[in-house]
């Protein structure tokens, strides 16, 4: 090899060199990646509810992902269980988890109660798909979750009155009996259904049950010398269904209604047929629903569900929202929440989602109409 | 304060609180019988309750045949069902309380090792049960099948006399006073009674202590058995930690009852589960376990042994 070849050989291999170190650092910048949280019931009694709803978020990071976008999405789970105290354990962990920029969550009222100190003081954002209690955005309450907290459906001051109007359908002369299981969310739905009940008939008896309860014979048997026709139950799947077995095999003949956190798809599974004609109410419309056949036939592909559980919708919605950040390069804690807080961001109903200062969605949103219908819920309309 | 449900409903609300009573008894039996002999409380005893659950699931759908959403059964096909229920969880709970006692008692016993200690080798094999079913079931709740129609022989005075309650209260009875007459009138109960007096003078008298305690533990397994079939054919659901809320209930009636004391199980279970149903119906379901403790202290502060008193004088015959 002369003189010339190897200068020749260098500068094609010092070129090669440097070229490569370029691709290689573009190729750095191409993966870079960020990580958003689904916190939410995963396991335990409530599992289902969680199990619904990640598809959801799972889907529309996918979309997001099949981009090809310079940020990539990661989706990473925290199982609280739909319990606060769980919640309350694992959110510390969440909040040092720097990677994670926003928490798509969480499911149930008491597990963001229970996250709020975490996340405070993390400048951690959340967006619920399905926490509901009114506290967690009442500015006059001391544990709300401002400013990190929002929330893409209404909350129970809209689903308490629809779950009034839904058990009193087609009943002349209605009276309640409305039960709670003294959480966060079962609680405060109860009390904001009572001036709904009261206008629309009476309330004959109320009850709070502890969740986890065996026998629910004793309010059952009030319930039946109470004289009601309608029961609105305010409180989770597990003990849900125990009540409704319970009412049934008392003899109890009349209406049933119950609220979201009831309304999940193992519902008919344990109540077995006690819970035929069992009416429901949720702030969500199915997403096969709103979405072409195309885009659900791509939900089934990526997520491997057939038909999208309950708050698909709203879990798809809470992920665009931060999708929405992330494409106008807010990567940090701090951009991910002013961006929430001031954005206006496209639902996949159509409709616009902006929040109000404490995390409510400005205008409210629907709350839709469900019945139990053998081993399926069937979605009935706007309620 | 509502008084009026309990005039209109008083015995709607008796026999509720007799059937969930009568569990909690069946159960109470199970930690009432070990103390007796070991001056121990055995903590594992609630998953003894929380695996028959599971064995009922176990033989009715993976053994019978009977999917969760079956519908009932009938005849010869349902007693032979629900017959096979009960004495397999009752084998089950049997087998598994001697296998406790094996594992976590017996060497301590031998080594002569505190009663802490017990205590605590109690408490983490209850802790092992109960979370490997958790994850082996991922903490989801299962529901029974429903075989037995829940027909009702009629309502009398409001109470509803239906079938499964029914069976629950005579059954229970039944092997209550089984129970009793086993440990009062035969040989091996002689020694179980022996043994609760003076383990040094039992074994003096020329009776296997480990075979009395194993015995023990396996009447207690048998009793515990019955109540997780009793159980499941009325609530028709389990989950890993349902031994747990009805264990606390089961020690509370051995407490109330006199712990040690077989009679005082039995009527202490039956008074809880009537109390409960009682403050549930008057002051509201949320006041039950503070109503139910309240009476508790206060018992135990008038009594502190117990309505029925200690475990050895009640032992006796």
């Amino acid at each position: 090899m002369n003189k010339n070849s190897k200068r020749v050989l260098a500068v094609v291999a010092a070129s090669a060199l440097a070229l490569g170190t370029v691709v290689t650092s573009q190729a750095n910048a191409a993966v870079k990646e960020v990580t958003l949280m689904f916190q939410g019931p995963l396991t335990g009694g409530d599992a289902q509810l969680g199990q619904d709803q990640i598809p959801g978020a799972i889907f529309a990071i996918a979309e997001y992902n099949a981009t090809n976008p310079k940020v990539k999405i990661k989706l990473e789970k925290a199982d609280s269980q739909c319990d606060g105290t769980v919640a309350a354990n694992i959110a510390p962990g969440v909040a040092a988890n720097k990677k994670v920029i926003g928490v798509i969550g969480t499911s149930c009222s008491g597990e963001a109660r229970n996250s709020f100190p975490s996340y405070i003081a993390a400048g951690l954002t959340m967006v619920s798909p399905s926490a509901t209690a009114v506290g967690l955005t009442d500015p006059k309450a001391p544990d709300r979750g401002y400013p990190i907290f929002h929330r893409v459906l209404a909350n129970d001051k809209f689903q308490a009155p629809a779950l009034v109007k839904v058990g009193a359908k087609g009943v002349t002369s209605p009276k309640f009996y409305i039960v709670d299981d003294l959480t966060t969310y079962g609680a405060g739905l109860a009390l904001y259904a009572m001036p709904a009940a009261k206008k629309a008939g009476t309330i004959v008896g109320t009850d709070s049950v502890t969740k986890g309860t065996a026998d629910y014979s004793s309010v059952s048997t009030k319930v039946k010398a109470s004289g009601a026709n309608v029961v609105l139950y305010a409180g989770y799947t597990q003990d849900g269904a125990k009540f409704v077995k319970s009412l049934r095999d008392s003899g109890y003949t009349g209406v049933i209604a119950a609220g979201d956190g009831v309304n999940t798809s193992d519902l008919p599974g344990l109540t077995g047929k006690a819970g035929e004609g069992l009416r429901l109410v949720a702030p969500d419309v199915p997403f096969d629903l709103l979405v072409t056949k195309e885009k659900l036939a791509s939900f089934t592909k990526i997520t491997g569900v057939k038909v999208p559980g309950l708050y698909v919708t709203s879990t798809y919605d809470a992920a665009n929202v931060y999708i929405a950040c992330i494409k106008q390069g807010k990567l940090t804690r701090a951009g991910i929440q002013s961006c929430v807080a001031q954005g206006t961001f496209n639902g996949v109903s159509g409709g616009k989602i902006k929040f109000d200062r404490y995390g409510d969605i400005i205008g409210g949103a629907p709350v839709g109409e469900f019945v139990v219908n053998g081993d399926k819920i069937d979605y009935v309309g706007i309620a | 304060m509502n008084f009026s449900v309990v005039t209109s409903q008083f015995w709607a609300l008796c026999l509720q609180g007799l059937a969930l009573g009568l569990i909690y008894s069946l159960i109470s039996l199970g930690y009432t019988m070990v103390y007796g002999v070991l001056r121990l409380i055995n903590f594992a005893n609630s998953e003894v309750f929380m695996v028959g659950t599971f064995s009922i699931l176990f033989i009715q759908v993976s053994v019978l045949g009977h999917a969760v959403n079956v519908e009932p059964i009938h005849g010869i096909q349902l007693i032979g069902a629900l017959l096979l229920s009960l004495v397999g969880a009752m084998l089950v709970c049997a087998l598994l309380a001697m296998l406790v006692e094996l594992v976590a008692y017996r060497r301590l016993r031998a080594h002569g090792s505190n009663r802490l200690a017990s205590l605590i080798s109690a408490i983490g094999t209850s802790i092992f049960l109960s979370e490997s079913f958790r994850i082996f079931t991922h903490s989801r709740p299962q529901t029974s099948p429903r075989l037995l129609e829940k027909w009702t022989f009629g309502e009398i005075a409001g109470a509803n006399f239906r079938i499964d309650t029914v069976m629950a209260i005579i059954a229970s009875i039944i092997i209550f006073f089984a129970l009793d007459q086993f440990v009062n009138r035969s040989r091996l109960g002689a020694a179980i009674r022996a043994v609760s007096m003076s383990e040094e003078n039992s074994r003096l008298m020329g009776i296997n202590l480990n075979r009395v305690v194993t015995l023990t533990f396996a009447i207690g397994g048998l009793t515990t058995g019955a109540a997780a079939f009793f159980y499941t054919t009325i609530y028709e659901n389990t989950q890993f930690n349902v031994g747990f809320n009805l264990g606390i209930a089961a020690f509370t009636a051995a407490v109330l009852g006199g712990i040690g004391n077989l009679r005082g199980a039995f009527y202490g279970g039956l008074a809880l589960g009537l109390l409960e149903q009682f403050a549930s119906a008057i002051l509201g379901s949320q006041w039950k376990a503070v109503t139910v403790f309240l009476v508790l202290v206060l018992v135990l502060l008038i009594k502190p042994s117990g309505i029925f008193g200690e475990a050895v004088q009640q032992t006796r015959t």
